[in-house]
């Protein structure tokens, strides 16, 4: 049977050229669009790691602030001492700017035994940050005062992280170089992957380290948790108090919660956009396959006529021109996979592998499915062709 | 015969219902979003509120320090001292247009937040950009010179800050609890433009940090207005015989890059240059391919269409060339044929695009940025539109006129 349906296919070559070449882009735009949905999906399937709600940040300039390193401490001391004063206030923490949804990234290299670990996100954090965050301590410990002494710093490091430098084995205690192998770290605790770039981008390596009196000249944001009777009026009096505080700054108030919406449109508006355009692409191919496959029945009048008389029931008329459609089909898809597969190969985008094989399962699936679902009318109208009238008509 | 070809080309269409349906969807579809495209790349690229003096401006927005033995890389926006000690110093600069990039703060009126985006802008910055005002007037230098607590706000602010009130100018503003007086209000400005939009524009001299620090790098970007048109290229070279000379601020690095670039080559550097290469290529070129294998698809399908409508009328083709018609006759009019298909289609197209802008406008997901189908988008859409008629006509005609008369004829 498929014999047969190759030798019906190689006859007409030419004319089946241009349905293949339309169902090989269609493929590869439907890879493509499905990659992108498969690789979103599986990052917002992970866990958040931390609760963004009632969580506040206010930005200032720290640029009038004194460089006394002694008068700062006292400055942000009675800073924190008088925020967590407020009622409406639960929880005060200072943090390195690139804290989640916020659009400042900072990333490192990390060394273990030589080995070197690039794109590591490196957040400076103090004492306080896993609860105004909610971070989830998988083992281990958050910071605590008494780490200001000792022979190393302090980290804390996040799963992702962990697992590709310890495996299965523990973490703690252990001992992680810097971008130049020198100076050594401590690992203290390994929290749950925060994924703080939104819900559809994977956390990434990450350390936290330990916010240090020499980093309090670089701060420029305070974050805050706040209760759930917190509303404007609270909040401009906060503002009131925080420009008392900075003198001759900028003070901005912003909520995690609709940093987070802005976060996310980055990514779903082109994701829908170009969702849009597929699908166009996709109704428009797929009336022209169905055209086409509609056409062609109607040209072979002649042959299914004489297939029907010596005995072919309707069934198998139809069947047999699904299955040319599907192995037409194959035939692009073979071609297709072959580009498809060069993405895992060659791992471009630093994207898992796991993701293209995805995409390409659900490339293939939809594509037969497309072309089933067109040549299921054209094949059920070729079942119903009486063999006397076709036979005439020759 | 033009006529003949149209009267033959209708009755084609109105045989065959379904696939003038396919076909025209096909096109009209392709085209919209095309349309769309385009009129969203002119609202960028072409001059727009309130900078229409893109022929004769340069746009200086990004130093670059860098070590080229360690690869270390500093990028940020311009120093104020670098605008003010160097590049001023030009002799074919005729005006500079100086605002720092767009700040954010916050102020709140009856309980409710408004989040303002407020710039620092010289007294020449209302004079190259022509920003419309609806009342009131920019600040003078001499305001600049004594520091005066003066500000232009948008329209957007003033509804936002003072509600329907007729007339804000002589009231004040309260930004970061300091009470600026309103003396201008000019129209919003597209969010696109990132060097222009803002909320609140202030006189340098007020800001909070001191602007004038020594150093490269700093929170400000300029508009360079040559004197003509033709003495752009000239203040183009005059500014990179200029960064020659502009010392090297740290020894950790040993280059510095700053240019004086055309606005669509300032947005290029912005997503995919550097110091060196102006990422002009890299864009133009990704665009082309993008829009390239988005009119693959369409057109293989329409090719695929079209072949299978000629060989249904191989009859037609087989009398006419028994009759003695040449194949350059038959190309030419199944070329027309596909054309005035493929106009109509267009013509769909046009109005699809019209609504999708509208419903667009309506929405309107990026502040500020209305689209609206000018001459130029039309002309774009007409090439797109004959390019389609000629890509999708040319491969069937060219099979058709190969069409043997006999073997045509003998298939009815």
């Amino acid at each position: 049977m498929l014999k047969h349906l190759f030798k019906l296919i190689w006859n007409k070559r030419k004319q089946n050229f241009l349905f293949l070449s339309e169902i090989l882009v269609s493929f590869l735009v439907i890879f493509a669009v499905f990659s992108f949905l498969t690789f979103y999906y599986q990052n917002y399937t992970k866990p958040l790691g931390f609760d963004y709600e009632r969580v506040w940040t206010i930005n200032y300039d720290n640029g009038r602030l004194t460089k006394n390193n002694d008068s700062l401490q006292t400055f942000y001391s009675n800073l924190r001492n008088s925020l967590k004063a407020m009622p409406q206030i639960e929880e005060v923490t200072y943090a390195s700017a690139n804290f989640p949804y916020s659009n400042s990234t900072m990333s490192t290299a990390v060394k273990k035994n030589g080995k070197r670990f690039d794109r590591v996100n490196f957040y400076t954090a103090d004492e306080n940050y896993d609860k105004v965050w909610n971070v989830k301590l998988l083992s281990g410990r958050w910071f605590k005062p008494e780490d200001a002494v000792g022979k190393n710093k302090s980290i804390v490091i996040n799963e992702t992280l962990k697992t590709a430098m310890f495996g299965n084995g523990s973490a703690i205690g252990q001992l992680i170089g810097d971008y130049e192998d020198k100076a050594k770290m401590k690992v203290i605790g390994v929290v749950q992957d925060v994924k703080t770039s939104g819900d559809y981008w994977p956390a990434g390596n990450a350390v936290f380290n330990r916010l240090d009196t020499g980093y309090l000249k670089d701060i420029r944001n305070v974050l805050i948790k706040v209760s759930t009777d917190a509303d404007a009026t609270f909040e401009s009096n906060l503002y009131k108090f925080m420009t008392n505080n900075f003198k001759n700054s900028t003070i901005e108030i912003g909520h995690l919660s609709e940093m987070r919406d802005s976060k996310n449109e980055v990514t779903v508006i082109p994701m829908i956009i170009f969702m849009i355009i597929a699908a166009f692409l996709v109704i428009n191919v797929a009336l022209g396959l169905f055209g086409v496959l509609w056409y062609n029945i109607n040209q072979r009048k002649g042959e299914i006529g004489l297939r029907r008389a010596i005995g072919a029931s309707g069934n198998n008329v139809s069947s047999q021109l699904i299955l040319e459609a599907l192995v037409l089909a194959t035939l692009s898809l073979v071609v297709g996979c072959f580009f498809a597969v060069q993405f895992p190969l060659l791992s471009v985008f630093d994207v898992p592998s796991s993701v293209y094989v995805i995409a390409m399962l659900l490339a293939v699936a939809f594509i037969y499915l497309l072309v089933f679902a067109c040549a299921l009318y054209p094949g059920k109208q070729a079942s119903g062709i009486h063999p006397a009238i076709a036979l005439h008509e020759e | 015969m033009l006529k003949n070809y149209f009267k033959i080309a209708i009755a084609v269409l109105k045989r065959r219902r379904f696939f003038t349906f396919i076909s025209l969807f096909g096109i009209s579809f392709t085209l919209t979003i095309l349309m769309v495209g385009t009129a969203f790349l002119d609202k960028v690229i072409s001059p727009d509120y309130p900078d229409y003096k893109r022929a004769r401006s340069l746009y200086v927005t990004t130093m670059e320090l860098k070590n080229s033995k360690e690869g270390w890389l500093n990028r940020s926006d311009v120093s104020f001292y670098f605008l003010d000690h160097y590049v001023s110093t030009l002799k074919n600069v005729e005006m500079m247009a100086i605002s720092s990039n767009a700040r954010t703060s916050n102020a709140y009126v009856n309980n409710q937040k408004i989040v303002i985006e407020y710039k620092y802008t010289n007294a020449d910055y209302w004079k190259v950009l022509e920003y419309a005002f609806s009342e009131g007037k920019p600040y003078t230098q001499q305001q600049i010179d004594n520091a005066e607590q003066v500000a232009v706000i948008s329209e957007q602010t003033k509804k936002e800050y003072f509600g329907d009130a007729p007339t804000v100018v002589g009231k004040y503003i309260s930004a970061d609890n300091i009470n600026y007086r309103v003396i201008g209000v000019v129209g919003n400005v597209a969010k696109t433009l990132l060097s222009f939009a803002g909320d609140l524009y202030l006189p340098y001299t007020i800001a909070k940090d001191d602007y004038n620090k020594p150093g490269l790098m700093g929170g400000f970007n300029a508009v360079l207005l040559a004197k003509s048109k033709a003495d752009v290229p000239k203040l183009k070279k005059e500014f990179d015989q200029m960064m020659k000379k502009v010392p090297l601020p740290d020894k950790e690095f040993d280059e510095v890059y700053c240019h004086a670039d055309y606005f669509f080559t300032s947005m290029t550097r912005r997503i995919a240059g550097d110091g060196k290469n102006t990422g002009m290529s890299v864009v133009v070129g990704l665009l082309s391919i993008f829009v390239f294998l988005f009119l693959l698809l369409p057109t293989i399908n329409l090719v695929n269409i079209n072949i299978t409508r000629i060989l249904e009328r191989s009859s037609e083709i087989g009398v006419r060339k028994a009759f003695g018609a040449s194949s350059k006759t038959l190309v030419y009019q199944f070329i027309v044929e596909n054309l005035i298909l493929t106009f109509l289609g267009g013509v769909i197209g046009l109005c699809l695009s019209v609504l999708v802008i509208y419903w667009y406008n309506d929405i309107e997901p990026i502040e500020n940025v209305y689209l609206k189908l000018n001459f130029t988008v039309l002309f774009y859409s007409f090439i797109a539109c004959l390019f389609f008629g000629l890509l999708s006509g040319v491969y069937p005609a060219w099979r058709m006129s190969k069409l043997n008369v006999v073997k045509a004829l003998k298939a009815q």
